[in-house]
């Protein structure tokens, strides 16, 4: 019997391979141990333009290409170094302090050594995925080496030895082998960098200094940098408070987290929750969670259930005892007006829950328990753990009133408060140097951590944006706060136009590959018609009687897929955009300008290229056949709204262009009582616009939008051609068609309105269908006051779910559908230049018509789902980036300016009411203590939406009411933001 | 936790430190079972197999309907004039990480048995042999990817070692790519011999070749990849084969050497090309 035992030495290669060695557990709790093999070898280049010997060495690829070398031959050195130096950073260096890598003006040539990128992968995946674009860049020199397979690098581990321990052996093992290796292999005549290790662990450094390695801590080290004082700030504080002092136990002011596991199991069981958790925008004290197991959401109240959950985080929840149940607050508690005075540095001197706190919150008790109707109480809980956390860059400026007196002069490092331009996110903490250039400026910041004994969580400085209130700090913060993609195009993505660029024309010949399989439609008399000034022209139409006595009408949409290939850099871009964000004084475009403003826009007097839609209709807008065609076009006229308005008025204009519209005009009424029979809805929204003056572009007026009958228009064809498209891609496609769908609301969503509406006005308001909730709707009418059916649109407009686009695999059939619009099937095809949705509808149209070939990414589901779920996020974003760049310049508009104006009462608290201010489509808190100087008593009749206020001044205001108020604008203390004050003039 | 495929771009290096050519550690051994008419151990990395060969024997009583309930039958049955191979795979429970038992009636292992039956028929010249069978028996004792190539080189060394005539050596090995395939990427290198992980995670092929020749006996794809990337990853799994008859024939080289100073066979006539230092 032969033996199959050998021994590890007879074996040639033994000494190069290796094992790594690890124990994972799976979701479902199973521990596994995994082995898996490591090849060890000599020829891993150490990347240095000094070195000459790896280069001869170096890998290449499998069509024979070489990485280029990426470390300079002459680094940047310090006062410490200076022969100049490579950076070795250990992992705990970049989790703390990523921001600091990616500055401009130092962190050059640094070595990210294997086993830091694994264990920041293993930590947090963001930042591991900023580290590799870091990799990436060409201007910032960082090289990945793998220094768990080169041979003379890799560390086994030691018996005993924790894994933190060997990682930290390694690195230093790195850093000695690269000072040899360069020390060794360098040219003639040359200087070898230094290699330093920066760490924040000081057992770590203390070996390294034993070792002979250059080591420093990162804060040492960036103190010997030229603008080492600014830096200093971005270098989170919690890693020096392990040397501070270790915290008593009786100081936290929060409970602990339960553990994971003990989180995995109860939610396993259903004892505990999961969810996201929301902080309700008018009271900070306030939050919500939404879980899979209860129908309506959650409340968690106060400071201590809230237990430093920030609003977006996903967390676990534990239900609270039945008589801790509460109903959501009836008063506005901001955190400013409570916590005003408190001290950043004095953290443990006062009480946990400030006096004020505890006062608004007995106030709260007192009423829940003076209502005799019990049932209004809601569950509540409080949060046990953080599964994961949703800190993102918050900007915001320093409370002024936080920053002590010395401060001001000294560089001495001191703690402020910075107050995000977001209400939810809690104030935060920071340390700076800096304070008195600071102050009055936007800056951008981060949260680090919340520890169980500090009551805010604490930040550091990432940048700063500019002076407060002025616009392009504004703008800036914007962006960044809706997280818009607003940096210039890289070059890669430019390079991906057409060569031609602006002179780019149509072949003229029609054998040119352009014009396959497209249908030559230049005849035809196509005009556009948009907003003024509109130079991104997505849509153009047509029309024209046929002999039968129907119509042949014609969508055609900008033919951006022929232009953006699938898979390029600027296909990669645009989907990361997801869509063109429209301020008021600029547009982030999602597309670059060449293609966005000209070659795709179908500009009037030039041939472009198209896809079209034409049908066939009765003269009552039935469609008689339908098909799809890429082609080519040639607009006759682009027309603003109110141009195309005057012309169809004008009987005189008797062109064929003008019938046609005509035609148009005509049809669309009848598609769309069709859709409003259907049950659509019509909903609305304050819409204004801020009129500009051409020069300085200074906001001078603020204006409604005017609704003319050209716009319905547009919009009803555009809804047909997205219909239709929708159909057909579903057909061709129908596990991975890109869709968009609008949920029904649940019913709960329409409490609150449909209560108010009946005490108030005696109103039902119907939601089971969308048939219903329109036609009561309609009757929602006021004889005396026109505008009151419009606010309870208004109203009802935000108790809707939102849109949003899905893949058809990931939905049945009967949740395709289009709640508002009362389509049973929708989806976004008519405006590629700007939404990146229509351009993926696009393609997958072309492919329905057998015109190109499926592109594989526009057919792998997993790839369609994580473009749908980015797109969402970015059209929601965009949305809310473009009403606060209204709201923005609404105040700049009303700067110096008071005028008195009707609004309507559409939200009551114990302590305040919502006024909306229908002209400047702005809404604002009124609360009694502005009332009069004195703020007077208020009595709130929670049931009968009353607030009775006596005293200083006697006013009865109710929900639905009209009243005048005067409209100012202010500098809001806690945000920063110039808006609008208002002031009660009086009630009708 | 190490890092995934997608850092291949980072360094030219995969997940395990090697570069987009190069194999595994192959190590193998053939006579381990005395008793065996041929038998065969072989581990490609992590991957370990053991293959026994019983035959060419009359074949024994026959279960159920014709076709053979015991796996995958190549060539004809009992009663023709060719003998029947009859494969048989095992996999053992703790062969893999999440130790998942797999019963007799697997699917992927019965596809594993046929594909390997046939190619095995179709390389031994089973026509000498008539009315009889020939059984091969594997066990994987450990798996890291690369299984069927893995078994494929097994079963050609037991063969040899059971003394059945075949055209040539039939070794086989993996080829993948490194980007997946929604990535799209033109500029993918091909890759030689997955592991465990890089199979999960990229586009592969298993190729088996016959000899020294460039004939594919078996080519298995299972994983969606660009047509485009096919030749690259098929050009490199051929060259991988190459190199691992190379492998295989200096085990059987050495098996032999020590076989006749061990005076076990006489040096034959057939034996005197064989190099003996």
């Amino acid at each position: 019997m032969a033996s199959l035992k050998r021994s590890v030495e007879s074996d040639p290669l033994a000494a190069n391979i290796s094992n790594k060695i690890y124990v994972r557990s799976t979701k479902s709790g199973k521990v596994q141990k995994i082995v898996r093999e490591v090849y060890l070898r000599q020829d891993i280049p150490c990347s240095s333009k000094l070195c000459q010997r790896c280069f001869t060495t170096a890998p290449r690829d499998a069509s024979g290409k070489l990485i280029p070398f990426v470390l300079s031959d002459s680094p940047a050195g310090t006062k410490v170094f200076p022969q100049g130096h490579y950076l070795v950073p250990d992992t705990n260096a970049f989790l703390t302090a990523m921001d600091l890598f990616e500055q401009e003006s130092a962190f050059y040539d640094v070595i990210v050594l294997q086993i830091v990128l694994e264990e920041l992968r293993n930590r947090s995946l963001p930042l591991y995925n900023r580290l590799l674009s870091l990799t990436k860049s060409e201007d910032k020199r960082f090289y990945v080496f793998f220094n768990e397979f080169r041979l003379e690098t890799h560390v086994p581990r030691l018996d005993g030895e924790t894994v933190n321990d060997r990682n930290d052996r390694a690195v230093r093992k790195a850093v000695e082998w690269y000072g040899e290796h360069l020390a060794r292999s360098k040219g003639k005549g040359k200087d070898v960098p230094a290699i330093v290790m920066l760490s924040n662990d000081r057992d770590n450094l203390k070996k390294a200094k034993q070792e002979g390695v250059n080591a420093c801590s990162l804060a040492d080290y960036v103190k010997t940098l030229k603008d080492g004082e600014k830096l200093l700030d971005m270098i989170p504080e919690t890693q020096d408070s392990d040397q501070i002092k270790e915290k008593r136990p009786g100081d936290n002011l929060y409970p602990e987290y339960f553990s994971m596991s003990k989180m995995m199991t109860g939610v396993k069981n259903n004892l505990l929750h999961q969810g996201i958790f929301n902080v309700s925008p008018y009271n900070y004290l306030e939050g919500s969670i939404r879980v899979p197991a209860f129908p309506k959401a959650l409340l968690i109240l106060g400071r201590e259930n809230i237990n430093r959950a920030v609003d977006g985080d996903l967390v676990v929840v534990e239900v609270l005892p039945k008589d801790q149940w509460k109903e959501p607050s009836t008063q506005v508690i901001e955190e400013d007006a409570i916590t005003k005075n408190e001290n950043p540095d004095a953290e443990e001197s006062d009480d946990f829950v400030s006096e004020k706190e505890r006062k608004a919150l007995q106030e709260e008790v007192k009423r829940t328990q003076s209502k005799t109707t019990e049932g209004h109480a809601q569950p509540t809980a409080k949060v046990v753990g953080v599964i994961k956390r949703n800190w993102r860059q918050y900007v915001g400026h320093i409370d002024q009133s936080s920053v002590s007196q010395s401060a001001n002069q000294g560089k001495k490092q001191d703690s402020v408060f910075v107050i995000p331009m977001d209400k939810k996110i809690p104030k935060i903490r920071l340390r700076t140097r800096q304070v008195s250039e600071l102050l009055g400026k936007r800056i951008l910041v981060t949260i680090d951590a919340w520890d169980r004994s500090s009551r805010h969580p604490s930040g550091h400085f990432v940048r700063s944006l500019g002076e407060l209130e002025t616009k392009a700090a504004e703008t800036e913060a914007l962006l960044l706060e809706y997280d818009v993609q607003y940096r210039p195009f890289p070059k890669t993505v430019l390079d991906c136009l057409p060569k031609e660029g602006h002179d780019w024309k149509v072949p003229q010949n029609l054998e040119d590959p352009g014009w396959k399989d497209r249908q030559d439609l230049r005849d035809l008399l196509i005009c556009s018609i948009d907003p003024i000034g509109c130079q991104d022209i997505d849509d153009a139409l047509h029309s024209r009687p046929l002999p039968n006595g129907n119509f042949e009408v014609g969508v055609h949409i900008a033919d951006v897929s022929h232009f953006v290939r699938p898979g390029n850099a600027m296909d990669a871009e645009a989907s990361i955009r997801g869509t063109t964000v429209y301020l008021v004084d600029k547009r982030i475009d999602m597309l670059p300008m060449l293609l966005g403003t000209d070659l795709c826009s179908l500009k009037p007097y030039v041939e472009r290229y198209a896809f079209s839609v034409i049908w066939e209709m009765t003269p009552s807008a039935d469609i008689v056949g339908s098909r799809f065609t890429k082609s080519v076009i040639k607009s006759r006229e682009a027309f603003s709204y109110e141009q195309a308005q005057l012309r169809v008025d004008d009987s005189s204009q008797q062109d064929e262009l003008t019938t046609n519209i005509r035609i148009l005009l005509d049809l669309s009424k009848k598609l769309k009582q069709k859709r409003l029979d259907a049950g659509a809805l019509s909903l609305s929204s304050p819409e204004v616009k801020v009129q500009m003056e051409s020069e300085t572009s200074d906001p001078i007026d603020v204006k409604t939008k005017v609704h003319l009958d050209t716009m319905s228009l547009v919009e009803e064809f555009m809804l047909l051609a997205n219909t239709s498209v929708a159909r057909r891609i579903h057909e061709a496609f129908p596990q991975t068609a890109i869709l968009r769908r609008h949920g029904a609301p649940p019913k709960t969503n329409f409490d609150d309105l449909a209560n108010q509406l009946k005490v108030k006005r005696g109103l039902d308001l119907s939601v089971e269908s969308s048939r219903a909730l329109a036609d009561s709707l309609d009757r929602c009418v006021d004889e005396k006051e026109p505008f009151f059916n419009t606010l309870v649109r208004i109203m009802a407009t935000r108790c809707m779910m939102s849109a949003e686009y899905f893949c058809s695999g990931t939905q049945s059939y009967p949740e395709f559908r289009h709640y508002g619009l009362a389509s049973e099937i929708y989806t976004h095809f008519t405006s590629p230049i700007r939404r990146y949705a229509d351009l993926m509808a696009h393609r997958q149209l072309a492919a329905a018509i057998e015109y190109e070939a499926v592109h594989p990414s526009t057919r792998s589901r997993g790839k369609l789902e994580a473009v749908c779920k980015n797109i969402n996020v970015r059209h929601r974003n965009a949305q809310l980036a473009g009403r606060a760049s209204i709201a923005y310049y609404v105040g700049q508009a009303l700067r110096g300016k008071a005028t008195e104006e009707d609004g309507f009462v559409m939200k009551i608290f114990s302590n305040g009411f919502v006024v909306l201010v229908p002209k400047f489509g702005i809404e604002s808190l009124i609360r009694l203590r502005d009332l009069a100087e004195t703020e007077p008593q208020a009595e709130f009749d929670a049931e009968n939406y009353v607030l009775t206020t006596g005293g200083s001044r006697e006013l009865r205001v109710e929900l639905f009411q009209k009243v005048r108020v005067r409209v100012t604008d202010q500098k809001d203390e806690t945000t920063g933001k110039r808006g609008v004050k208002m002031e009660l003039v009086r009630t009708y | 936790m190490p890092l995934d495929t997608s850092t291949y771009g980072l360094a030219l290096l995969r997940v395990d430190g090697r570069r987009w050519n190069e194999l595994r550690r192959i190590h193998a051994q053939i006579r381990t079972q005395a008793a065996a008419d041929g038998s065969s151990y072989l581990e490609m990395g992590h991957t370990k197999v053991m293959c026994v060969v019983t035959g060419p024997s009359e074949p024994g009583p026959r279960r159920g309907a014709a076709g053979g309930a015991a796996g995958g039958g190549g060539g004809a049955g009992g009663q023709s004039k060719d003998a029947e191979v009859v494969v048989n795979i095992v996999i053992a429970g703790f062969s893999s990480v999440d130790r998942k038992r797999r019963g007799r009636g697997d699917k992927r292992t019965l596809e594993m048995q046929s594909t390997l039956a046939n190619t095995l028929a179709a390389t031994l010249h089973t026509h000498l042999f008539p009315h009889s069978q020939i059984n091969i028996s594997l066990h994987v004792l450990s798996q890291d990817g690369s299984l069927l190539a893995a078994l494929i080189n097994a079963a050609t060394l037991a063969c040899v070692d059971a003394g059945i005539p075949m055209t040539d050596y039939v070794t086989a090995c993996t080829a993948g790519s490194t980007s997946t395939y929604a990535a799209n990427d033109e500029g993918a290198d091909p890759l030689l011999d997955l592991n465990h992980q890089e199979e999960q995670e990229l586009p592969g092929l298993t190729v088996a070749t016959l000899g020294d020749s460039d004939r594919v006996v078996a080519l298995v794809c299972e994983s969606r990849v660009q047509i485009s990337r096919l030749e690259g990853m098929l050009a490199v799994g051929v060259d991988g084969c190459k190199q691992v008859r190379e492998i295989l024939d200096q085990v059987i080289k050495a098996q032999g050497q020590k076989m006749i100073l061990e005076g076990t066979v006489d040096k034959g006539t057939g034996l005197n090309d064989m190099d003996l230092d």
